[in-house]
């Protein structure tokens, strides 16, 4: 049995790590609450927009529109959301199983891709990989993305997408769903779907100026972003709540492991007690004789 | 008539207006209560509210906003935007200097992508500055 000395020090050593692993789940609670209402926070702005494209089909010929061209898929833009950190249980080996996934199917249809990777697990990976075109990495994204990251994603999608590079783009990001589920999704951005379920909310007899055409090129432009920039946060929100629950369950081993090994420090404590208790009676019998 | 400004970050203002004064891509255009319903794309810049009738110009509401789309049915505009600044969180001197810095970038960005984010800064920063400028001008009147 090994040494008290030596139980001791191991569970001092646990037990700073169970102070870590909980700051760092308190940590991650509190911006997952954040994240989660950023996560809701964009849904006005969908609706309005499906309203409007809804609205505007009633015009125009909203297939016709460069965003909403459906070719056959030849090569294929795939953006992977995963996060910057790691210590967060397995958000960022699901997604990364998830995309593997979406590369070997595409490797079987003789599709090409490239890759847009948000997220330094995402890039990292990416780029040891042969199977794939990086096409951009972006690293360190705010907790609250504001309009600008995503302008820069958004712009280079629309121009690979409107001049016929790639035939379609697709999202694979993290669901989130409540705090103990989070579902991985593949959602296709490019070309943009038209959803005829949203009820309209633009009267019929409106008057589009400069016309219905730059109109809809707008309305669309932003439903695509709204659609990128919906995965980044739910991708936010999951990674954090994948973080605390991870944090939560390591801080909770280490309590089991630190009641384990103080219980093994009792034991070989008393055990040399009861050793030294027999060495001491058995020289006072010696003395005795 | 109801305004509803509303960004990817959630809706900014929701309240019952009189007026709003907003830069489209066919020229700026005021709209009252009663206006036709009209869809339009707005131009990054400044949009004004007024809230009351009979409020002078001093009185008025100013936002920077970066471009978007202005929807106008009978008593309700909706304003989807990419970004809002309400005007009195803009500090006119921090605005000047960081378009200056942001000018300062874009002449000495080195590759494409570093050369579109210093045009991004730019034309962000100048509308921020255009509004200042704009809010300390009504308020002096």
């Amino acid at each position: 049995m090994a040494s008290t000395q030596v139980i001791k020090s191991r569970i001092r050593s646990v037990k700073s790590t169970r102070q870590i692993t909980k700051a760092m789940q308190l940590v991650a609670a509190s911006k997952m609450r954040r994240s989660q209402e950023a996560a809701k926070a964009s849904a006005p702005y969908t609706l309005a927009a499906r309203q409007l494209l809804n609205a505007l089909a009633g015009h125009t010929s909203v297939s016709d529109h460069p965003l909403f061209v459906k070719r056959p898929v030849k090569t294929r833009l795939l953006i992977v959301i995963a996060s910057d950190k790691g210590l967060a249980g397995s958000y960022n080996t699901s997604i990364i199983k998830a995309y593997t996934e979406q590369l070997q199917s595409d490797d079987k249809a003789g599709v090409k891709n490239t890759t847009i990777a948000i997220g330094r697990k995402a890039s990292q990976f990416v780029s040891r990989i042969k199977d794939t075109q990086i096409m951009g990495v972006y690293q360190d994204l705010p907790d609250r993305p504001d309009g600008r990251e995503l302008r820069s994603i958004l712009d280079s999608v629309r121009v690979k997408f409107t001049s016929g590079e790639v035939d379609a783009v697709d999202v694979i990001y993290t669901e989130f769903i409540n705090t103990v589920k989070q579902l991985q999704r593949i959602v296709r951005v490019l070309p943009a779907g038209f959803d005829s379920e949203v009820e309209p909310g633009v009267a019929t007899d409106a008057v589009y100026e400069p016309s219905t055409a730059e109109v809809l090129d707008g309305v669309a432009y932003r439903l695509v972003g709204a659609q990128i920039f919906q995965a980044l946060l739910d991708g936010r929100a999951s990674e954090h709540s994948m973080r605390m629950l991870a944090m939560k369950n390591a801080s909770d081993n280490a309590s089991d492991l630190i009641e384990d090994l103080t219980l093994a420090m009792n034991k070989a404590r008393q055990g040399a007690i009861t050793q030294e208790l027999a060495e001491i009676s058995a020289g006072v019998e010696a003395l005795n004789e | 008539m109801n305004l509803k400004l509303i960004t990817m970050l959630g809706t900014k203002v929701d309240e019952e207006i009189y007026e709003l004064i907003v830069s489209t891509s066919t020229g700026e255009i005021a709209v009252f209560p009663g206006h036709e319903a009209l869809v339009t794309l707005a131009v990054p810049g400044a949009i004004a509210v007024r809230h009351h009738k009979g409020d002078p110009d001093n009185k008025l509401e100013f936002f920077a906003i970066s471009g978007g789309i202005v929807e106008i049915s009978q008593n309700a505009i909706r304003v989807l935007v990419d970004e809002a600044d309400h005007g009195d969180d803009i500090i006119e001197a921090e605005s000047r200097a960081a378009l200056d810095r942001a000018i300062e970038l874009r002449e000495s960005a080195q590759d494409q992508i570093e050369l579109e984010k210093a045009h991004q800064l730019v034309d962000r920063h100048s509308v921020r500055l255009k509004v200042a400028e704009l809010r300390r001008h009504h308020r002096r009147q």
